[in-house]
């Protein structure tokens, strides 16, 4: 097991060097410069670009970057000479990963709560329902979905605020926008292997044994219904930890997504790549804990692991 | 067994919807979008374009000092809306003969909001800290008037060469290369505006931000800065003209896009929003929210004259005078008008109070029929031969749209072909620094109150002109206005410079002027906009219940 984490984790650093060096070159390719703004006149721009040294040749700019990015400088923001890259991630990331918690809080719980209705009802019309639900809440994206419920719940009727994230009440919209999808799909995942379980002998063995419906799937069914489940919250989570764009944009939320697309406009080459070197991160290793949480669940490849190690 | 089931399965629907329902109920108790704050205090919330640069005047600068400087920091003086001067840290000035020495009086009771004194120094900081290309300072060029500026920015000469002096704590003197007669309007300018000596020193230390060092010698001073989501200014206690003052508070709120500012508008979370779409216009039409401004902007196409055939005027004046600006301004938008000059429409001319560009004839008219003569004339018989031209033009909305028109009008007019090269913002901007375009659209807004801000653009060795525009007559008419101290003749210099460009060698196709939607709280009172630009001013306004 030792062994394999190890393996894992150097194949992660491969990836991340990997990524930098391709966000580094792709950053310069476009055109533009993070000097440059409307009314800024072609002398200034080439006089700051001079002093932040964005006329030296690409390659001892990406020697220069790489030095300080292994002592952990990832520079100062150019688009705000005050303010460090480090500072920014630090700012955004608690405010993008305390949505993409409560996110997956909700999906889990909502869309397992769903799962087990759809596997158990005998009701045709909540089955019916709740997959018709499903369908359209995995359909309609994100953003369509956030500007819907602004509409619905903050201009219409008032209950929500629109934007920001200065009560409660303000996380309500963005989450549930956010959560849509993930809880559709947790909802049809657990359903379908819910049921499936549900067909199997030890469940018919522990009917006879006289146990009800809900002991069965809570002490029993749902551990095993629930490993797929697992392989699909793991990516989910790296995805919703880094930050959605677009909902971010449309209720003005101060995190980290908004701020990579900010940092892009801009043309704010530290900052956007400040950005990609701590979400690469990020993405990595949750799938490392997912893939280790994974094998150490299943005792076949638990096993599997421990003789590898040998 | 069946019905124990079903009974077990509605208490779960139950119990799920009872969790969610509890939840919206406890959130939606909890109070949100009350602007107004604590009784008998006047504030309001104000909703801004998302956070960009910095609150150092001499930094590198866009949207997010420009609102605060409009509240918070007090210039050496300024016009206001009738063309006069309003003294603001200045209490007068003295000029000499031939316009190259200016002495300003400080105000002796202007204080920072900590209650130290404003001082000839803390304007002095400022520039100095701009002429070093290091604070990224975007306006650094707007000091070159001044003696050795340049020289120092470029690093030929040293800082104590400045032609600015501080003979005392009240008195500041700047001696200028040559005359210049719209100085005065340059002062309003950031690096024109103090900075506190004590505690605003290099952009990396973050002074700017931080309520006890960011010191405002203006009606409202920074009290709470939070990156990405507002900042908070308060009625600055020490300000030598606070009685005037009505608001408590101005909360600015940042957005990322204008359709999210109308909805916190909707919603009563804030009480201003500025530059909304022109759907929003439509939408509130007639009611006393609505707020419509002028833009002192112009919409305009740089013809690329490197590239034939629009190196031929007879081509250029042919398809200025084909398009139909009326009906392109129907359909891109409301808040557009149409406009034949360089200069902004809503421009006003100092000398006379009117608006700049109503001094003279309208350079041009629109003629189909003489269109398709000149395209005749120089060589392309119903375009027969002509090359199919690209425009290239930044993916905004109202860009897109308008592309879409000219394309459609050349095209039945003059049976031109315009290929449309949509392009991302920034790698707009840099093509057309580089001149590699040619059609390219361009607006300008003003960065000062005087005709110069347009005119100076197309002088053959101006940064801004990359279309390849070489005019040494051109040149030589602004020169001279430049050193014409008599404004009803230095505005007729204008006037001629205006027409050789545009209405004789129809170096640029005009299009629009612009409106600026915006969306007021009906019960604020007294804003006010600033004549240079058009944004809108605070400080004066009031709020009654």
């Amino acid at each position: 097991m030792l062994r394999y984490t190890w393996k894992r984790l150097l194949t992660g650093l491969l990836a991340l060097f990997v990524l930098v060096c391709v966000t580094f070159f792709l950053v310069r390719l476009m055109p533009g410069s993070p000097f440059q703004r409307g009314a800024v006149s072609e002398q200034v721009v080439e006089a700051i670009e001079q002093e932040y040294g964005l006329d030296r040749p690409l390659t001892e700019q990406f020697a220069v970057y790489l030095g300080n990015l292994l002592r952990g400088d990832l520079g100062v923001s150019y688009e705000d000479p005050g303010t460090r890259v480090t500072d920014i991630i630090a700012r955004t990331w608690p405010v993008t990963a305390t949505l993409g918690i409560l996110v997956l809080a909700a999906a889990i719980l909502v869309g397992t709560a769903l799962g087990i209705l759809m596997a158990v009802s005998r009701r045709k019309a909540v089955r019916e329902v709740i997959s018709a639900g499903g369908m359209l809440a995995a359909g309609i994206p994100s953003f369509a979905a956030a500007i819907l419920l602004l509409l619905v719940f903050s201009v219409r009727l008032k209950w929500f605020p629109a934007s920001g994230l200065l009560s409660p009440a303000h996380y309500v919209l963005p989450v549930t926008a956010l959560a849509l999808y993930p809880t559709a799909v947790i909802a049809r995942m657990t359903g379908n292997t819910l049921a499936a379980e549900m067909e199997k002998e030890y469940v018919l063995f522990a009917r006879a044994k006289g146990l009800g419906t809900g002991r069965i799937i809570f002490t029993h069914a749902l551990k095993n219904a629930w490993r797929p489940v697992l392989n699909y919250v793991g990516p989910a989570s790296a995805y919703l930890l880094t930050g959605s764009f677009v909902v971010e944009s449309i209720f003005t939320i101060p995190g980290m997504g908004r701020e990579f697309v900010g940092s892009i406009t801009n043309r704010d080459y530290t900052l956007i790549m400040g950005l990609t070197v701590f979400m690469g991160t990020v993405v990595i290793l949750v799938n490392l804990i997912t893939d280790l949480l994974g094998a150490y669940l299943d005792p076949a490849s638990r096993r599997a692991y421990r003789r590898a190690d040998r | 067994m069946k019905k124990t089931d079903r009974k077990r399965n509605s208490r779960m629907i139950s119990l799920v919807l009872a969790v969610i329902l509890s939840g919206v109920t406890v959130l939606s108790g909890c109070s949100y979008g009350d602007s107004h704050g604590a009784a008998g205090e006047k504030e309001i919330t104000v909703a801004i374009n998302s956070e960009t640069g910095s609150m150092d005047p001499a930094g590198s600068i866009a949207l997010t000092y420009l609102a605060y400087s409009v509240a918070a920091l007090d210039e050496l003086l300024t016009y206001d809306e009738n063309g006069e001067i309003e003294y603001r840290a200045a209490e007068s000035y003295e000029v000499n003969e031939d316009q190259t020495v200016w002495t300003f009086h400080l105000r002796e009771d202007a204080l920072w909001s900590d209650g130290s004194q404003v001082t000839s120094e803390d304007f002095l900081n400022t520039m100095t800290r701009a002429l070093d290309p290091a604070s990224g300072s975007g306006y650094a060029n707007y000091l070159f008037p001044i003696e050795n500026a340049e020289e120092i920015y470029n690093g030929e000469a040293d800082m104590d060469t400045l032609g600015v002096e501080a003979p005392d704590d009240h008195t500041l003197v700047f001696t200028l290369e040559e005359p210049c007669v719209y100085f005065l309007d340059l002062l309003r300018l950031p690096v024109y505006t103090p900075s506190c000596a004590k505690y605003a020193d290099s952009p990396e230390s973050g002074w700017d931000r931080d309520p006890q060092t960011s010191l405002a010698n203006g009606p409202f001073c920074l009290t709470e800065y939070v990156p990405d989501q507002y900042f908070v200014l308060e009625k600055n206690e020490n300000y030598w003209n606070k009685d005037a003052i009505s608001l408590d508070r101005i909360t600015y709120r940042f957005f990322d896009d204008t359709q999210s500012m109308a909805t916190a508008y909707e919603t009563g979370e804030v009480d201003v929003a500025t530059s909304l779409p022109s759907s929003v216009m439509e939408l509130y039409e007639g009611r006393d929210d609505l707020y419509v401004t002028d833009q002192i902007a112009t919409r305009y196409i740089y013809f690329n004259l490197n590239v034939e055939p629009l190196d031929d005027v007879r081509v250029r004046e042919a398809m200025n005078l084909a398009l139909d600006r009326e009906e392109l301004c129907t359909i891109v938008g409301t808040d557009t008008e149409p406009t034949y000059n360089l200069v902004a429409k809503y421009m006003t001319d100092r000398s006379t109070g009117e608006y700049f560009v109503d001094g003279a004839e309208q350079p041009f008219e629109e003629n189909a029929e003489r269109a398709r003569e000149l395209l005749a004339e120089a060589g392309y018989p119903n375009a027969e031969g002509f090359p199919t031209l690209t425009y290239s033009y930044p993916t905004l909305e109202m860009d897109s749209d308008t592309a879409q028109v000219i394309q459609q009008q050349l095209k039945e007019t003059l049976n031109i072909d315009i290929q449309l090269n949509p392009q991302e913002l920034q790698a707009n901007y840099s093509a057309r620094h580089a001149g590699d375009f040619e059609l390219c659209r361009m607006n300008w807004t003003a960065d000062f109150a005087d005709p110069y801000t347009y005119l100076s653009m197309l002088l053959s060795n101006s940064t801004y002109n990359c279309s390849g525009i070489h005019d040494e007559e051109y040149d030589s008419i602004v020169a001279q206005s430049d050193r014409e101290t008599d404004p009803a003749k230095r505005s007729e210099l204008m006037h001629q410079a205006e027409q050789l460009a545009v209405g004789e060698q129809f170096y640029i196709m005009p299009l629009y002027a612009m409106k600026s939607v915006n969306l007021v709280n009906p019960d604020i009172t007294g804003i006010r906009q600033i004549p240079a630009t058009g944004a809108l001013d605070y400080r004066m306004a009031d709020i009654g219940e």
